[in-house]
């Protein structure tokens, strides 16, 4: 079966000039993925790793710098029309400001189904629909520069469904959404992938978010996917994964502090140790949190560290990156 | 509304025929629309509008009525001549002005991103935005006529044959023009700065163009003179004039050779902007700046 | 830097002296010149729109009569010196108020403003250091159009006494439209709108202070108009200086000078007020930074 989306050594070189001399950042680097028709497709990284920048291209907003990719089978070099009538796009950072501000939301959703070649009286019937879903039925007529922030985003979600686009670029979808809203969307982009097949791919830097929704999930840092793996892959590199988190009054000499845990034989490894103004938090991977928590009190206390308190912790992604970074090495 | 709901709603797909007349509909009806809730500024531009031809009026006071017969439209009155003058003048510059301004609020709000993530034509786009220009400028124009024949009673020959000439000229300015609008829209996609461009051709079009006085005094300075009979603008005024004022229609000698001239003028600069603005679109999605600016 | 370093480099107890005034308005002129240096080609284009408007009238004088400037009694110069002045000193105080709005949204559009609004800088002080760059550039405007008219043929009485009572009518030109600016930036913080209220200002300014003709030729009722803007003084003045060169002792100049001065002294603390209302309202609603 031929793939929904599928990359060709994907690269996107960003040239910047900072005191008249030229940098290059490689925000996409050679990217390699194939997403099957009805996938749900999680991306996963920190700020700044090229999420964003690898959607856009799909979507034909940023042309590559090398290689390319195929978007429901349609070349997104060669025949950018055809990918553009395909897909949904949403991008959750802007924070509304890729609407018409002075158009209200039924507007903007109007001229969006006439841009997409939706007939009338469907367009007329879907935006009905989304907008009561969305809750806006109630401001519909008002202009949006008069919408909250959340209500924006909102407006947003509803103009990527308008067409009803066999494949849904979801970028951070959840961003600027309260607690329940976002809850709704997650329900809803799963029941479109499950109940009408579509093909979603899914942005954000919440691990458990993409765990919760997602069927494969590939981890990007640095413009590199450096994981593609269904969630019970990463879960299971995970499962002996053990990290404990210590809160310590704050301190001049932390990489003192640090450098003296990692020597302890109970820590597998030192994830991160941030300084903020009231107190120091130092995240340890270890292979048995029972034992460690004494051993590194004990520690601590030696040293003359006043602890505020030591918990057990869930994983997070710096974990991953840690453990493959480590595997890497080995 | 449930999750349930929607999905079933979604279940049943429908065709979706392209159509370029719905494309260059929906970018007029929404940017209309947008004018239309900038009222304030409407209601003061109105005013303004008739203002200028209310001072028009007073600065004719002071013209020596022999001198503007140099001009070769015979015995006019100077209100009149300096009205076809200011009002064309103003409708070329808001028109060509129209794409950068438009894209640059597009390119300010982050609406172009998903504009060009739909597939609608750069065409239809242009088109769409141009429309609007047209019928938004034109109000104005219309606004100044009628103030300056109405209320000024400057006498212009109204009649069937003379509007409808005089709209085609329009047009046709507009038309030649367009090319170099295009093109500055380009121009403004990649470099992000205002419109110096087109800022600073609408000053020398106004000044070259003869709007305020005859022609003839350029003699003296050949350079200029040169540069004011290679621009289309003064042949579209010469035409404009010799319809409004003289009662020639466009089928008349002197105004088909003006026409001519814009026509070629148009042939050559059209294909030019256009490849200019596909470059500029194209630089930035490479450039990754669709929504900077 | 550690943290504990930084706080006690913070918390050090200097004792607070009151920045002089004067530095503070050199710190605004500084900023702003170092931010329009970046933006030299839009001077260049400022320029070259002046320079292309008083050459348009030049060309448009050589059609006209010098009866009517005559008969309003600007002796020398004839309809291309008249128009000249009034061009240049019209633009002049245009761009100045203008620009006072213009840097007002602009900080709002950046978000500067509450930077600097937090700070303590009495807001007084802050007008003043936005007013004086504009101040600069549009002064160095002035006398380059007057330069190009006088290359074009414009003719002055240039005697010591009138070129100093055509400053001392320039000086009150510039205070109490900056009045009038003020007042706008206020209304502006408010209702975020362009700038409506300079815009109508500067088109009726034009249309019935005399800027491009006597006003002897407008309709009476137009005419009394033009008495409530203080263009018409200013403009009146300096052409009686530089066209027929008289000065303060003649009483058509003094009687100029001091309705300018009543002007300013109505409108200065009433536009002060508005513009504290449209600040305070701003803060208050929270809106300082939105656009």
């Amino acid at each position: 079966m031929e793939a929904a989306v599928e990359t060709f050594d994907l690269t996107k070189v960003f040239e910047s000039k900072e005191d008249d001399v030229k940098r290059y950042v490689k925000a996409v680097d050679h990217v390699n993925i194939r997403v099957k028709r009805g996938e749900f497709f999680g991306l996963l990284g920190p700020n700044g790793a090229g999420k964003t920048t690898l959607i856009k291209m799909l979507c034909t907003i940023i042309l590559p710098t090398e290689g390319t990719a195929k978007v429901n089978g349609y070349d997104i070099i060669k025949e950018p029309d055809k990918v553009r009538s395909c897909i949904g796009w949403f991008h959750g950072e802007t924070g509304g400001r890729s609407l018409y501000w002075r158009l209200s939301a039924e507007d903007n959703l109007k001229f969006y189904a006439y841009l997409q070649n939706v007939p009338k009286d469907v367009a007329e019937k879907r935006i009905n629909a989304l907008l009561e879903f969305f809750d806006l039925s109630k401001e519909r007529k008002k202009l949006v520069k008069d919408y909250s922030t959340g209500m924006k985003v909102r407006v947003m979600l509803a103009r990527a469904l308008l067409h009803n686009p066999p494949i849904l670029f979801m970028d951070e979808p959840t961003i600027g959404l309260d607690t329940i809203s976002a809850v709704e969307t997650r329900r809803l982009l799963k029941a479109l992938n499950t109940e009408l097949g579509k093909t979603i791919i899914f942005t954000s830097h919440n691990m458990f978010e993409v765990e919760q929704l997602c069927e494969r999930i590939a981890i990007m840092r640095s413009g590199r996917i450096i994981v593609d793996a269904p969630p019970s892959v990463l879960r299971e590199m995970l499962r002996d994964v053990h990290a404990i988190e210590v809160d310590i009054r704050e301190t001049n000499d932390l990489h003192k502090i640090v450098e003296s845990l990692s020597k302890l034989s109970v820590v597998r490894s030192v994830v991160e140790a941030k300084n903020s103004p009231f107190n120091a938090t130092i995240r340890l991977q270890v292979d048995d949190e029972y034992e460690a928590i004494p051993a590194v009190v004990s520690k601590l206390h030696s040293l003359g560290v006043k602890i505020s308190s030591v918990r057990r912790s869930e994983p997070t992604l710096e974990d991953i990156f840690v453990k493959l970074a480590k595997e890497g090495s080995a | 509304m449930r999750v349930e709901d929607l999905i079933d709603l979604f279940r049943e797909d429908c065709q979706r025929i392209p159509s370029e007349v719905r494309h260059v509909w929906a970018i007029f009806w929404a940017n209309f629309k947008i004018f239309l809730s900038y009222r304030t500024w409407v209601i003061l531009e109105t005013i303004s509008t008739v203002a200028s031809v209310a001072m028009y009026s007073f600065m004719g006071l002071q013209v020596d009525s022999r001198r503007i017969a140099l001009a070769g439209y015979g015995e006019v009155d100077w209100l009149s001549f300096a009205l076809v003058g200011v009002a064309t003048a103003n409708y070329l510059w808001m028109c060509i002005s129209r794409l950068s301004h438009a894209l640059q609020h597009e390119v300010h709000e982050g609406t172009l991103e998903p504009i060009i993530a739909s597939p609608i034509s750069m065409r239809s786009y242009i088109i769409g935005q141009s429309i609007r220009g047209f019928l938004v400028s034109g109000y104005f124009m219309l606004g100044a006529l009628i103030v300056g024949v109405c209320v000024l009673k400057a006498p212009l020959v109204i009649s069937l044959e003379t509007v409808l000439s005089f709209v085609a000229v329009i047009l046709l300015m507009v038309l030649s023009y367009s090319g170099i609008g295009i093109m500055a829209a380009g121009l403004i996609l990649v470099y992000k700065k205002g419109d110096p461009l087109t800022f600073l051709f609408a000053s020398v079009t106004e000044f070259l163009g003869g709007v305020l006085f005859p022609l003839k005094y350029f003699e003296a300075f050949p350079g200029l003179y040169l540069v004011a009979m290679l621009m289309p603008y003064t042949h579209a005024l010469d035409a404009a004039r010799r319809i409004l004022l003289n009662g020639a229609t466009i089928l008349s000698p002197a105004v088909l050779q003006d026409v001519a001239i814009l026509l070629a003028y148009s042939a050559v600069f059209i294909p030019i902007g256009l490849r200019v603005f596909r470059w500029g679109v194209d630089r930035i999605r490479y450039e990754g700046t669709v929504a900077t600016y | 830097m550690d943290v504990k370093r930084l706080i006690e480099i913070i918390s050090e107890d200097v004792p607070r002296r009151r920045t002089p005034i004067h530095q503070i308005v050199l710190s605004f002129v500084l900023r702003d010149f170092k931010i329009w240096w970046t933006y030299k080609f839009w001077l260049l284009l400022e320029l070259s729109g002046i320079v292309l408007f008083v050459v348009t009238y030049y060309l448009f004088s050589l059609i006209t009569t010098p009866q009517q400037v005559q008969e309003a009694g600007y002796v020398v110069g004839g309809y291309f010196t008249f128009a000249l002045i009034g061009i240049a000193f019209q633009q002049y105080v245009h761009f100045a108020v203008q620009s006072i709005n213009e840097s007002i949204r602009e900080e709002q559009w950046n978000g500067t403003i509450e930077t600097i609004l937090s700070t303590a800088t009495d807001f007084k002080i802050f007008l003043l250091g936005e007013v004086c760059f504009s101040f600069i550039v549009s002064s160095t405007l002035l006398l380059i159009s007057l330069l190009v008219g006088i290359l074009l043929g414009a003719e002055f009485y240039t005697t010591p006494l009138s070129i100093l009572t055509t400053i001392i009518l320039t000086i009150l030109l510039i205070a109490s439209h900056m009045c009038i600016g003020i007042l706008s930036a206020g209304v502006i913080m408010k209702v975020k709108q362009g700038s409506p209220v300079t815009w109508a200002f500067s088109w009726l300014s034009q249309l019935v202070s005399g800027v491009f003709y006597p006003l002897k030729l407008l309709p009476w009722y137009l005419e009394w108009v033009g008495k409530a803007f203080p263009l018409t003084y200013s403009l009146d003045g300096i052409r009686l200086c530089l066209q027929s060169g008289k000065d303060l002792t003649s009483p058509a100049i003094l009687s100029n000078v001091i309705s300018l001065i009543i002007f300013i002294a109505v409108m200065a603390p009433i536009s002060l007020y508005v513009f504290k209302i449209g600040y305070d309202a701003a803060r208050r609603d929270g809106s300082l930074g939105q656009y």
